[in-house]
Formats: structure tokens, sequence, C-alpha cells
């Protein structure tokens, strides 16, 4: 295959001599007037390949061309032009007006769970993704996947081309090849035939598999995802006696203790709680009572930054503590054995005092045993059917996924797989190193991959079918609460795509799928009779299909295991417990092609491109690694073994993190990912065993002596004696809400200006704040923001207008940490206007501090003068450089070139965009109308943006706020942006002071 | 004080060293400044091309060499100006000697200077529109800016630097074309001369224009330093917020324009056999200076410290306590050691008098302003108000071709400005030779 790439390069390459003169080409086939050109010009302009191939008319030729752009504006009505079906969520589709975004709604999955989400098009492009408001895991926010999702869809390096041992196939010989294997399915009743997906809630496809099970009733279906929920769902079943989906409502929790808990980071329908756990952590602002989260974590989760309490325990003494929980509660508070530490008898009174609103939330990481008890403590403590709530499940068919890959695996080397149908999976990186699993794969004869990327195991795979994207593609899909959405497609695919549906429809004997029939047929069953077009219309347009949540199971969980078993996980043997955890941008690894998802700085290490192998500073210093900092950031590299198994990692020394506890991050280190994401950073699945999925107990760590460069965005977590952030407790607030305010003196020699209409401004409330970055993330989507990559990176020149620093205070081992999103200032007396020799930074008549790029000569004044240091510079063309497709760009966000200055406009264009409206209208832009790009996304409504002049609007009265701040009040520059000093609820038991 | 050689000698010794052929050393000094040249040539193509990424600058360090060596030769340009303006209107006559060498570098130094903020800017293309020239864009240049005041002053500066210079070059040029043998030189020479005969009137013009521009030049060197520590001054960093810069810059400018006088006058006298006329008395005079310079400087250097430790601003002072201790400690105390400890020898006057001494102190001197203006420009903006948004600077390959070659313009433009006119003001001094006085 290479040997015949590199031939038909030299062809190429032949051709191409002698033809650099002036003459332009659109496509290399083009260029160099291949037949297969004019072949394709023919099927896909029959008009003008037919006028081409004429004597050329120039005439007639504009006539064409002008026919067809007219055309082109009616086709471009909706997601797929040839559709008359599509329903726009809003508005009715009575063509495509430029200059305004539509809305349709669909659906991103992630664990199979689905997220719903709204498409911005622009001229029937998808441009920008936001949660859906309707849809109950979302209720607008998103997470930064979900924000990166539209470069995946634009991707050019995702799959092409239909091939077999690395030759391209057609779909026809793909169809006839699957037909004419349909009678050896018959023969054996499907027994040689594997399915191996990833986690399914779609209602569809498990009809279509129910379908070839009944047509072939051997045929076994395998589910498999790496970052699996094995012990969330075991545990769960085992309690409940029988398959359910435990959800949690978070707004009625007065104490939520968290056990290395995922519900904001990741868990299925982490927006929505982190929608509810917020909710109830806004004192100030909305005057509901304050929950109190407790956090017992080996190493920082996002759960434990917020926590008010945070306990950094060793696995062994997790299990421990939950124990000793259970056992008190269980003894209705009774001492029986003294607490492990003094603290968790505080814990365990604190939750008997609010029975029926208390959560305690284990992370999937945690062993099944650690999910039992807290699944006993909820129900102990009255929170089962509460705040806890039991539902039928979900997931298609629940199974336990390590168990379910290592049986196909057993079968796989027992030959008695003849055909293995592998979608949207990719095993051959993520599957234990000690399965097997490539070795046994090559024993398949017939081994076919559906995916979205030509990856490890489209290597391996006999044949690599290129999957739809989800926003390509007809399907559905399930939220943690159940809900369906009808995933539609937003735009269409080339003809060599494959959705899993229409896979499994060839497969069961169709030559002419379409996915929107499939879709349609399964839909018209299950609703029965009524008006169908309707329901499915609206359907569409809500982004969720309605009467569809799952149901809480009648019946109660089984009791309470008595006596927990004392079986330690993890720990006891000595040495270090390798902890496996997902990459937060990356997850399995399967987002590693995605740019703006391997640059987005990681909450707790500000770590882009690459990951490090987390140690406690306790750990450093035992192995002798120092703490202090290096600049640039620098890591030594250090060998983690666990029996013969080794990985080599930069050791990034992490406050907060449990000593002997060393965590590696999935995801990395993919080997065929793509140009973006191949060989970035280490492969943390090389050392994971097979057995213990999530940590690995007795590895040895040992320094290698060589350091290696990390491309940080933040080099320095302390705040230097600063008041940059401000926290306080409850009891403090209470007494005198004004305990955090200082009063600076704003005198000015300048007289005052008079911002007579709207007064733009914004607050963002670090209570809010979980540190997930979806914000950063949209901000890049939103106004175009190159990725640079790690050279540039290391060099300080990332280009996010928004960044989320992270702080510490207190002791090194056990630290409080606090997030600050910190976008542009927008300040009053700017202190980057001044200085400007060419006036292209100036103040609007709203107050916004606006850059005027063309104007720009790149003096880079404006950043020195910047306190706030917000400001990002083009010093290479890294749009141009960059090599994204022209058309994912936000068409109305000028790309900005080389040598220009550029930095957070409040999104602008939405500010202005509004205004057009209102002045057309002749009235003042309304509360609500504009709705910045990190205001949309964030899960927690942190952020808030609006008029300052409206007493009414949101900005306003958070402005008002007691606990309001602005960064640098000292230096009188008079920020539009203003803060919210966060609020802690400790318990008053363990801190006297408070 | 010593004598000064005849008149008629000085006049035929300075023209001999521009007519007669060109000396070797002068060839190998010239091949080595051209090639020197060629590396400016290579980084500033290199720059236009790729984009000032290629050097180290980052964010928040978004300044980096191109303004330090602005900084660094401009203030080396000013010896020229304090030698050759401000003496003259002080009267000090020992001036004469030296300070066609000094104006010389002046001119030279310039010329860097000039380059490096069109280098520096993102848009190289576009530095024009610092310019308030009418536009159809309707758009004027922003008066609050330090960078355009300090546009304009370097542009005047330079103006009347080469005005200056050209001046005074006015009768020395009409000698050299009166002694010229060739055509060629006399009319180039001729030309040059704009027609000076030497008539009482032309002496009388321009004695009052010199006068003039002397007067104009002094105040002018004053306010270009002053203009470019204003740079920093209105600069809302820490550690450039301080309204000590203006005179901090001139004080740096003093000791270092001296400095580099020095480094040229003590070759340049031997390898022209100028010692007649170049004495030693000269660079005791110099020297002397140079030690004034280098005094003011600590003065400036004291109360550096002094703002940051006593104002209580946290950010301020941890700055400054970077620079003392941090990763830019290093040429913190280089640069202290060398303007403002080592200068001090030059109370010794064993110190003046001896050539390699003055000589290595200057070379000291000016390795020592170049490193202060790294600190200043660079560790500054490294500690910034924001600790979330430290940073550090590393130089590129690029960087230190830009400073290689930006040396390589200043000896390329003195050695052929030295060779082909005349390196003593020979007027003036055959007028005191002529009155019987010492230099």
């Amino acid at each position: 295959m290479k040997d015949g790439a590199r031939a038909a390069l030299a062809d190429w390459r032949r051709r191409l001599r002698g033809q650099n003169g002036q003459r332009y080409w659109r496509s290399l086939e083009e260029l160099i007037d291949s037949p297969s050109f004019a072949e394709r010009l023919r099927e896909e302009f029959p008009m003008i390949a037919g006028a081409c191939e004429a004597a050329p008319d120039r005439r007639r030729f504009l006539q064409l061309m002008a026919a067809s752009l007219a055309l082109a504006g009616v086709g471009g009505c909706g997601p797929e032009p040839d559709s008359r079906d599509l329903i726009p969520y809003v508005e009715a589709p009575e063509g495509v007006v430029p200059s305004r975004f539509r809305h349709y709604a669909t659906a991103t999955t992630l664990d199979g769970f689905a997220t719903g989400v709204l498409l911005a098009h622009y001229m029937a492009r998808p441009i920008k993704v936001d949660g859906n408001p309707h849809h109950p895991a979302s209720l607008g926010g998103s997470s930064a996947i979900m924000q990166a999702s539209v470069l995946e869809l634009y991707d050019p390096h995702r799959s092409q081309a239909i091939t077999r041992r690395g030759e391209a196939q057609s779909w026809e010989q793909l169809v006839a090849m699957l037909i004419e294997r349909r009678r050896s399915f018959a023969a054996d009743h499907g027994a040689g035939l594997r399915l191996l997906t990833g986690a399914v809630t779609s209602p569809t496809l498990l009809a279509q598999i129910a379908a070839l099970r009944e047509e072939w009733p051997e045929l076994r279906w395998h589910q498999w995802e790496p970052l699996s929920r094995d012990a969330v769902r075991g545990a769960a079943q085992q309690f409940w006696g029988g398959p359910v989906e435990v959800i949690y409502d978070f707004t009625k929790a007065d104490v939520i203790v968290a056990i290395e808990s995922d519900f904001l980071s990741y868990a299925p329908g982490h927006l929505r709680y982190a929608r509810d756990f917020a909710a109830r952590r806004r004192p100030a602002e909305t005057g509901v009572e304050m929950s109190r989260l407790y956090a017992l974590e080996s190493t920082p989760t996002l759960v434990g930054a917020k926590a008010d309490h945070r306990f950094v325990l060793s696995p062994a003494e997790i299990g421990a503590a939950m124990r000793f929980l259970a056992a008190r509660l269980e003894t209705s508070g009774e001492a029986g054995a003294a607490p492990p530490a003094p603290w968790l008898g505080a814990v365990a009174e604190d939750l008997a005092r609010h029975r029926g609103r208390v959560v305690v939330h284990v992370g999937r990481e945690q062993p099944g045993e650690t999910h039992l008890l807290a699944h006993a403590i909820n129900a102990k403590l009255g929170a089962v059917g509460a705040t806890v709530i039991a539902l039928e499940p979900i997931e298609a068919e629940p199974v336990d996924h390590g168990r379910s890959l290592a049986a196909l695996v057993a079968d796989m080397e027992a030959g008695k797989v003849e055909t293995l149908i592998m979608m949207g999976v990719n095993p051959a990186y993520a599957a234990p190193s000690t399965l097997g699993f490539v070795e046994a794969l090559r024993r398949v004869p017939l081994s076919l991959h559906l995916g979205l990327y030509a990856d490890e195991t489209a290597a391996v795979a006999q044949w690599h079918l290129p999957m739809t994207h989800e926003y390509e593609s007809w399907s559905d899909a399930r939220a943690y609460d159940g809900t369906a959405t009808i995933l539609q497609p937003q735009l269409r695919p080339p003809a060599t795509r494959c959705s899993p549906h229409r896979l499994l429809a060839v497969l069961a004997g169709e030559t002419q799928p379409n996915d929107e029939a499939i879709l349609r047929r399964y839909w018209v069953g299950r609703r029965g009779g009524g008006d169908f077009e309707s329901f499915w219309r609206e359907a569409l347009r809500l982004g969720v299909v309605p009467e569809t949540a799952a149901r809480p199971v009648e019946h109660s969980p089984t009791p309470p295991i008595a006596a927990a078993p004392v079986a330690a996980s993890g720990g006891g043997s000595g040495g270090t417990t390798v902890l496996f955890r997902p990459d937060s941008a990356l997850w399995d690894g399967r987002f590693a092609n995605n740019g703006w998802l391997q640059e987005l700085p990681r909450a707790f290490t500000q770590l882009t491109w690459g990951n490090a192998a987390l140690i406690a500073p306790a750990t450093a210093a035992r192995l002798g690694i120092s703490v202090e900092g290096t600049e640039p950031k620098t890591a030594e590299l250090i060998e983690i073994k666990i029996g013969d198994r080794q990985v080599q990692a930069p050791a990034w020394v992490l406050p907060g993190q449990a000593p002997d506890c060393v965590t590696l991050t999935l995801g990395f280190g993919r080997r065929q990912a793509g140009p973006v994401g191949s060989d970035i950073g280490y492969d943390a699945f090389a050392l994971r065993p097979g057995d213990e999925a999530w940590s690995g107990a007795g590895a040895t760590l040992r320094r290698i002596g060589a350091r290696v460069q990390l491309a940080t965005t933040q080099g320095h977590h302390f705040v230097a004696g600063r008041d940059l952030v401000r926290e306080g407790t409850l009891a403090q607030y209470r007494e005198d809400p004004h305990f955090l305010a200082t009063a600076a003196s704003a005198a000015s020699l300048y007289p005052e200006y008079a911002y007579d209409r709207e007064a733009w401004g914004m607050a963002i409330n670090l209570n809010s704040c979980i540190g997930c970055g979806a914000c950063v993330a949209a901000c890049q989507a939103e106004n175009n923001i190159p990725v640079v990559g790690k050279a540039e990176v290391l060099r300080e020149r990332e280009m996010h207008w928004l960044r989320v620093d992270l702080y510490y205070a207190g002791e090194i081992d056990r630290p409080r940490m606090v997030f600050q999103p910190v976008p542009c200032m927008h300040c009053e007396h700017a202190p980057c206007e001044v200085v400007c020799p060419v006036q292209a930074t100036v103040h609007d008549s709203y107050g916004l501090n606006v850059m005027v790029y063309n104007r720009c000569v790149g003096t880079r004044f404006c950043s020195n003068n910047c306190p706030y240091k917000v400001r990002r510079f083009n010093f290479f063309d890294f749009s141009g450089a960059e090599g994204r497709p022209r058309d994912s760009w936000n068409p109305i966000v000028s790309v900005r070139g080389r040598g220009v200055m550029e930095k957070c406009t409040y999104c602008v264009q939405r500010i202005r965009t509004a205004q057009i409206d209102a002045d057309r209208e002749g009235r003042n832009v309304a509360e609500g109308e504009v709705v910045t790009a990190c205001q949309a996304a964030c899960p927690t409504q942190a952020i808030v943006f609006g008029d300052k002049n409206n007493p009414d609007s949101a900005v306003s009265k958070r402005k008002a706020s007691p606990l309001d701040y602005v960064l640098m009040e000292e230096l009188n520059t008079r920020p539009r942006t203003s803060y919210e000093a966060e609020i802690r609820n400790p318990n008053p038991a363990l801190e006297p002071s408070a | 004080m010593t004598a000064l050689p005849p008149s008629a000698e000085i006049g035929d010794h300075a023209s001999d060293v521009v007519l007669a052929a060109t000396p070797s050393w002068w060839w190998a000094a010239f091949a080595f400044s051209l090639l020197l040249l060629l590396v400016f040539v290579v980084a500033a193509a290199w720059l236009f091309i790729g984009g000032v990424g290629v050097w180290g600058i980052d964010i928040p360090v978004a300044w980096g060499f191109a303004i330090a060596e602005y900084v660094w030769w401009i203030a080396l340009a000013s010896g020229g100006t304090i030698v050759s303006a401000l003496f003259f209107l002080t009267r000090s006559r020992w001036r004469a000697s030296t300070s066609r060498i000094a104006e010389t570098m002046m001119i030279c130094a310039a010329a860097p200077a000039g380059f490096m903020p069109i280098f520096h800017i993102g848009r190289q293309g576009f530095f024009y529109w610092l310019f308030p020239y009418p536009n159809v864009m309707g758009i004027w240049p922003q008066y609050r800016s330090p960078l355009l005041w300090d546009f304009f002053a370097l542009l005047c500066y330079i103006l009347a630097s080469i005005l200056f210079y050209y001046i005074g070059l006015l009768p020395d040029l009409a000698t050299v074309r009166d002694r010229a043998t060739t055509r060629g030189k006399q009319v180039f020479y001729g030309v040059l001369a704009l027609g000076w005969r030497g008539a009482a009137g032309h002496w009388s013009h321009w004695r009052g224009v010199y006068l003039i521009m002397a007067a104009v030049m002094s105040p002018m060197v004053i306010s270009v330093h002053s203009v470019v520590g204003l740079d920093f001054a209105g600069g809302l960093t820490p550690g450039w917020h301080s309204t000590q810069f203006p005179p901090y810059f001139f004080f740096g400018a003093v000791l270092s324009g001296l400095a580099l006088v020095l480094m040229l006058v003590i070759p340049l006298r031997r390898l022209y056999r100028l010692e007649a006329v170049i004495t030693p008395y000269h660079l005791n005079a110099l020297g002397k200076l140079l030690l004034v310079g280098s005094l003011m400087l600590g003065y400036a250097y004291a109360m550096e410290a002094w703002g940051p430790l006593y104002g209580g601003d946290v950010a301020e002072r941890t700055g400054f306590l970077d620079q003392i201790s941090g990763s830019f400690a290093p040429s913190f105390w280089a640069r202290t050691a060398l303007n403002v400890v080592i200068p001090l020898l030059l109370w010794f006057p064993w110190v003046r008098r001896s050539e390699l001494l003055l000589f290595l102190i200057s070379l000291g001197v000016i390795v020592g302003m170049w490193l202060e203006r790294y600190v200043i420009v660079l560790a500054s903006l490294s500690r910034n108000y924001m600790p979330a948004k430290w940073g550090v600077f590393y130089p590129t390959l690029w960087d230190w071709a830009i400073l290689a070659g930006s040396i390589g313009l200043f000896l390329t433009l003195f050695l052929l400005l030295i060779r082909l006119l005349p390196p003593v003001a020979i007027s003036e001094l055959r007028e005191m030779a002529h009155r019987g006085g010492a230099a």
C-alpha cells in the first residue's frame, strides 16, 4: 500500500513538473487532468461537465454558473439539502437568511449517553455547538468536548475511504461481501458472528440488533468502553437486585459526600448535576440554603476543588472510611468502632443530621465495594427515592464491559469468531494490554472496523469502513435520565461514510439502506398510531422525544449489606498505587486528533499537548524530585513499573495528590490518531492491568534522570501576596455580608464618560466555576482562535482569549483550590488604550475595549500594559498555518493575520447582531438578547453578561452583590468584568474558626 | 596640557588620512564588519519572512531584544552629542580633538537604533502609520502614547544629528577638496563641500549655525532619552511605572555614550597616528567624564532599588526581588558591577592614563548597559501583576543575530565614514593651533 502510494505520488510529481505557470487548480486531479477527475466532475456537476466538454462557450458557461449558484441557495436550506423533512429548532424553514444563524437540535454521546446540543448553522454550515436548553442532561450547558465536536466534524484527517487490507474498496464491494457472508451466518445461526460496540443507548440500534438476533440466534453482541462504568453498573445491579440506572438530585442535597466523584466532570448527566449543584452554592445571589460538600479522594477532581472539606486519602483509606461511615450510620450514631480519623466522626454526624437530604456519590473509578457502601449509606439515610433515584436501565443492554470484552477475546483466541464487526471502538489501542486483543484479532478470518478514523484497530482489522460523525447521520440516543433524542444530520457525509444503523441494515440484508427510514421505522413502531409526522417534527425541533424519560424502579433495594467485606482494595501490598484516570479532554483517546482539546489547559496542571504522571509533594520528596517549579515548566522523567510492564512519564508534582499514589491519564500516546494526535504524551493503557481496571497496586517508581519540557499555560499557582481571589466562609458572610469588600479610591483626573445606552459588563461567580474549561473551548470555537501547537505553547504563545487560572491556598499537601476564569476585563480606564500609538485599541460608547485588527501594527505595548495579561499576539500566521478547513470558521468573526494583537471582545459580533436588531425596532437591547459564548457554554451559569445600565439585568444584580469585587482594584482600571468571591460552607465542628 | 602641532601640519595629516591609500587594517576591519552586516541582512530578511515569532518573545514578555537594543544604541549615540554639542556650549576646548569621531559614532549608532523599532513591530510594513499624515482613513496617531513621542523624538534626533554632523564637516570637506589630486575626489568632496570658499561671510554664518545646532542638540539628547524613559515610566508594569526613568535613561546614555567614544578613540588615535592631536590629556578627560556618568547611574540604581523596597507595592517588590535573586540575577549583578562598581577604578589617575584599562572599562560599560536594558525590558515583563501569567524569555538564534548584525551595521557605517571623511575636526584644531592655544 505504502509503495503504491509512493508510486502514485511520484507519478503526480512527474505530471506536475513543468506546470508551474499561472494556472489555477482546485484539486490535484484537475491539475494533472486525470480521467478520474473528469469522471467525478460529470457525477457531481453534470451540467458543467457537459459544458466543459462541449466547445467552451463563455456565455453558456456563465448562464450555467448563475443557475447553479441560485440553485445552491435553494439547496442550502437545511442540514441535508435534498431532504424535505428537516425541522429547524426555532424558525420555520423559509429559506436561509444570510447573516443569520439557525439552530438545529441533535445530540452527542459519551459513554453512550446523549447530551442534547443545538448546532448553529450559518448559510447551511454548522459552525458552533451549544447545549440544548430543552435537554435534561444539558439545560443549555456544555462541556469542552461538546464544544470541540464541531472541529471533529470538519477534521480533514477523518477516514475517507473503505479499505480492505489497506486497499481502497467501493461501497458496492463491501455490500456484496456482506450479503455473501449472510449465507454462512444463516448456516451456523450467527454463531461465528460477533458485534463489538461501545455503550449503546440507541433504541433503534438495539432494535436492529434484536432483529439480527432473531434471524441468527447464536449471534453475540459485546459492549465495551475502555473507561467503563462497570463498578457503577455492577454495584447498582447488586444493590437493587436488577439492572438500574442511578441518578441524583443535587438540588435537594444539603450534605454531599463525594468519593473521588465525577459528578461535575464526566459522569452521565454531569452537566445537569453541575447546574443543580451550583444552584445550591450561591448564598449571596439566591439566598437558597447552601449545601455542604465533603470530598474524599486520592487525586484531585473538580468536585474536590469545590469541596468545603477535601480529605486526601489513599485508596485503602477511602475504603476504610466508607466502611466506617456505613458501620457508624448503621448503628444509628452509636459509637461503634473508633473512626480511623477524627474528622470522619464529624462527617458521619453531619450526614446523620440531614436524613433524606444527603447524597453520597462515588466516582466510576472506585471499586464496587465502595459503591455498595455508598448505596447502603444513602439508603440508610433515607436518600434513596429522595435525592438518589434508581431508574429502569437506560443502556440498551447493560453488561459488564470488562467481562464482555474478555469473553470476546477468549472466543477469538479459541477460533470461535468467524466474523467480527467493531463499531466505534478502538480496542487495539485501549484494550488492556494483558488481554492480547491485537493478536486475537489477527486470527479472526473476517474483521470489519467501522470508525471515525483509520486508527490502531483499523490498521489490524481486515476491513475498515469510515463512520459517519454523529452530526452527519440519523440516529437516536438516551440521556442520563432516559430521555431520548433523535439525532439529525447537520451535514451530508460523503457517500463512503456509513453509520452503524446502515451497516447493521446491510447485515440484515438491505442493499440500499436509508438511515432516516430506519429511524422512522423504529419510531413509527414504537409510537403506534396518532399523527406521526407532527410528533416527528416536534421531536426533531426540540431535540427531545417527549415522555421517554425512564421510570423509577418500583422495587426497593435489597437490604443493605450488614457487614461489609473487609477485603482492602488496592493497598496493603506496599509500593505505589497507580491510579488510571480519563483525560478530561481526550477522554479515552478518541479525541486525540482534535487540536482544540489537545490544547485545552487541563484543570489542575494547565497542561496541554501531553500528559504527566501526577505525584504528591511527599512522593516527590521521597524520590528526590524537586518540588520547585522551573521556567519554562520541565519535569523529570520517571519510570513506573507494575510487574513487567512499564511506562516512562514526566513527573508532575501536584499539590493535593495522595502520597504514594501516582495518577496516570489515559488517552495519550496514540499511535495512529492522525497527524494532530499521534505520538503525544505517553500511553498509560500500556500499563493498565486487565483485571483491576482503574488502579494498579505495587508499582515502583524510578527516576530516569532526564528532563522533558511540558507545555503548561500557567507556571505559577500561588497568588504571591496579591488580592486576586477572595474567599470566605458562610458564617463570615452571614455575620457581615460586606466582610470582603474593600474601599479603594476611584478618583480620576479625567471627566467621567456617560454611557447613555447599554453599558456591557460581565460578572463571574467564583462559587459556581468548577474549572471544567467549557468556556475556554467555547470561546475558541466562537472566535476563530487558532491552535498553535506544542512548540508555541512552550514558548508561551497560546492564543486562548479566556483562561481559567487555578490558585492554591493553604498547605501544599492538602491545599484549597480556586478556579478563576479570566477574560478581558474591558476596563473603563483601560491601560492598553493609552499606549497604542496608532489607535488600534479604543473604547466604544458602550464601554467595550475594542481591538481594530486592521489598524494594529503590533507594537505589543498594550499587552505589556495590561495588568491582567489577557492580550494575545499573532507571533506567526497561526490561523493560516492551522490547516483547519476554511468552512469551519465562524464567518462573522475576523480571522486575524500575523503581527496583530487580539483579545476577548465580549463576543462583540453577538452584541452587534443584537444591537442591529434593536436599532431596527428603535429600542434598547433587551436583557438576555446577548449571550457570550463562554456564558452560553458554562454548565453552572457562573458567567453572566449584560447591560450594567439596566438595573434589572442579571449582571447588575450580580454586581450589586456585597461579594462582588474586581481584580487589582488599586490600579483604578475599573474593570467591567467583576467576580463574586467564593464562599465556602465548612462544618463548624471541623473548622472552629469558621 | 600638551601643545598642538602647527596648524598646517594638522591639515596635511588629516587630509592625508582621507586621501592616502586605504590602510590594510581598515580592509581587515571592513571585511569583518561586512560579515556582521551580512548577518544583519539575513536576520532582517528572515524576520520579515517569518514574523516576529522567530524571536523568543512571548506573552507576557512581549518586548525583547529589539527594544533593549533600541535603547542601547540610542544611548550609545548620545556620546557623540554630549562630547560634541554639550561641551561645545561649555567652550571646553579639549573636545575638538575627539568631536569628529564622537559625531561619526553618533550617526552610525543612530542607524541601528532607527531600525530596531521597525523590526520590533508585528507588521513592519505599516510602521509609517505612526506618522501624523493626512490619510483617507481619517485616522491620526494616538497622541497619548509614549511610543508615538518616542518615534518623533527619535526621528528629530536622527535628523538633527545628521545635520549637525554635516554642517560641522563643511570647512573640512573643502580642505580635502582643495588637497585632492584626482578628478574624482575633487568632484566628490567638492559636491559635498557645497561650494565652501572660506569667505569671511561663510565662516560667520557657519559659526552661527553651528552654535545654534549645538544649542538645539544639547537639550535634544536629554529629551530623546527622557522620552525613551517615558516608554517605560508610562507603562503599567511593575518595574517600569516609575518617574525616575527619564533621568535614569539620560544618565545611562551619558555613561554608555562616553564609553563608546573612548572605545573608538583609543584604537583610532594609534591607527590614524593622531597621537599628537588626541593626547593622553583627552583620554584622561574622557575617563573623568566616564566616572561622572557612572556615579550618576549609580544614583539611579540606588533609586531603582529604593522605590520598590520603600513603596510597599507588592508587585513592585516581588518584581525587584526577583531581579536580584531570580533568573535575571546574573544579568542584574553583572550590569551593576560593570556599570557602577568597576568604573570606580577611574578615581585613580593611573587608571585613566592606561589606554588598556580605559578600553576595558569602556567595553565593560557597553556590555553592562546592554544587560541593564535587557533586565529592565524583560525582567519587569516576566514578573507582572498577574502571577498566573508570569513567564520567561529565552532568546533564539535570531535574537542574537539581530544583535550581532546591528553591531555590523554600526561598524560598517563607521568605517566608511571615517575612511571617506576627515576623522578629526581640521578647521577647529587649526584654529586653535593658530591661536597658539593648547588643547
